[in-house]
């Protein structure tokens, strides 16, 4: 249950929005994010879209490792 | 090849390096989260690690900590309330202190699993008939769409829909737990909620974590970073989770949550009662409120006195320390939460025990 989703946003309509996750889509609330739009990534949870991200964990890993 | 694709194997080559090379002192890495505990076996992180390096299991899988007595009542709301139980999978099979859910079913229990609290409402909305109630566990990163049920039931007008709340906060178990570890691995998806303030402060009490994501990159990145900042010897917190996590987390979340709740103590299985560290709805909320709408008693139950996950959830112990671990407990006939849910330490090493060194007998 704690699993996070990272879906992408298909669209957005009264506080819901369908999400792609990995080819799957789902509705979810979109209640908790302001300036969503199509084509943003998000994190879904039980749910509720909690966090807008980017889509790649590649960039954040890289600037960490080269602070070492 | 992309210079920037070859920058991205480098970098995870460098975490790889650090961990297998860690010439620093002993250190202990509390997982907090039980999805850090599995996701560490499945990518098959443990393989990497220097043997200096002990990663120890943490209170952080809510079905786990949730207790016995929580089980009981939803029992007692099912068999003798007439309730319907809505409830995410994991908790079917956690025994209470006479039977699970699962077992409740065969006596007629009505038990529907659903995926999110919303579900939950919709159900209610569909069937008027009949009394819903949605099993509410969960840290921080559940907690709002809990509440975001309870909104739409009122603004559906609903009268058949209420949670039976055992919703935790983490901030009392980091303190309740500093002692056990050297370093906190934060859980990600809690901190994209309350942000990283908590972390920040317990640096001043001395206490070094660093919040982590899920993927094999991030877990490998974080406890590089981890390891070499537990070298220099100084306590520290670093977020390492920047594309989820910020400083200020959610303040939507936040808001909603503290509206429609409010702090309370609450029990962790195996632990004990830790002051403040439960949420419970507010005195507005109390029409959606199990406990209060069907006036449950004050029921305490009783774990079956062989099940050691109070000690696995302190990182006292490893899974298998206890000796029903795969003998008579397994994740067919679980004897604890720990072996039943999908985020349980115990079923974690079950299920990839053999990944550190510790093949079942
Ligand atoms: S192996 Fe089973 S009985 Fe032992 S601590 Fe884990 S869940 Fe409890």
């Amino acid at each position: 249950m704690c699993v996070g989703l990272s879906a992408k946003v298909v669209s957005l309509k009264d506080g819901m929005a369908i999400v792609d996750a990995s080819g799957a889509k789902r509705t979810v609330s979109a209640e908790l994010l302001t300036n969503l739009n199509p084509g943003d990534y998000v994190m879904v949870h039980a749910g509720t879209a909690i966090a807008k991200i980017t889509d790649e964990d590649k960039d954040e890993t890289d600037d960490l490792m080269q602070q070492l | 090849m992309a210079v920037g694709h070859r920058t991205t194997e480098d970098s995870i080559e460098k975490a790889r390096r650090i961990l297998r090379d860690y010439d620093g002192p002993d250190v202990r890495i509390m997982e907090v989260c039980g999805t850090h505990t599995h996701e560490i076996f499945r990518q098959g992180v443990r393989r990497v690690l220097n043997p200096k390096i002990h990663m120890i299991s943490g209170p952080g899988c809510p079905v786990c900590v949730t207790p016995v007595g929580f089980i009981d009542e939803a029992i007692l709301l099912a068999l003798e309330k007439g309730c319907t139980i809505t409830t995410f999978g994991d908790l079917v099979r956690v025994p209470g202190t006479e039977k699970s859910l699962q077992i409740a079913r065969g006596e007629g229990a009505k038990v529907k699993v659903v995926y999110t609290p919303l579900d939950a409402e919709v159900y209610a909305k569909e069937h008027p008939e009949e009394q819903v109630v949605f099993l509410s566990v969960g840290f921080e990163t559940t907690t709002p769409s809990n509440c975001l049920a309870v909104r739409n039931a009122q603004k559906d007008g609903l009268t058949n829909f209420s949670l039976l709340t055992a919703n935790k906060t983490m901030p009392g178990a980091y303190e309740a737990m500093k002692d056990s570890t050297d370093l906190f691995l934060y859980p990600g998806h809690v901190h994209a909620i309350t942000g990283t303030k908590v972390c920040e402060d317990l640096v001043s009490e001395g206490v070094s974590g660093v919040c982590a994501g899920f993927t094999g990159r991030e877990l490998l990145t974080a406890l590089a970073v981890g390891v070499t900042k537990f070298k220099e010897g100084k306590p520290f917190f670093v977020n390492c989770y920047p594309r989820v996590v910020t400083r200020e987390g959610s303040p939507a979340a936040q808001k909603m949550a503290e509206e429609m709740m409010q702090p309370c103590d609450a029990m962790w299985r195996g632990i004990g009662v830790i002051p403040n560290s439960g949420m419970e709805l507010r005195e507005e909320y109390a029409a959606f409120d199990a406990r209060k709408k069907f006036a449950l008693p004050p029921i305490e139950g009783r774990a079956n006195p062989a099940c050691r996950c109070g000690e696995v959830l302190q990182g006292k112990i490893q899974p298998h320390d206890c000796p029903c671990f795969g003998k008579v407990c397994t994740p067919e006939h679980p004897v604890g939460a720990c072996m039943v849910s999908s985020e349980g330490a115990c079923s974690a090493w079950y299920l990839y025990g053999e990944l550190a060194g510790k093949p079942l007998d």
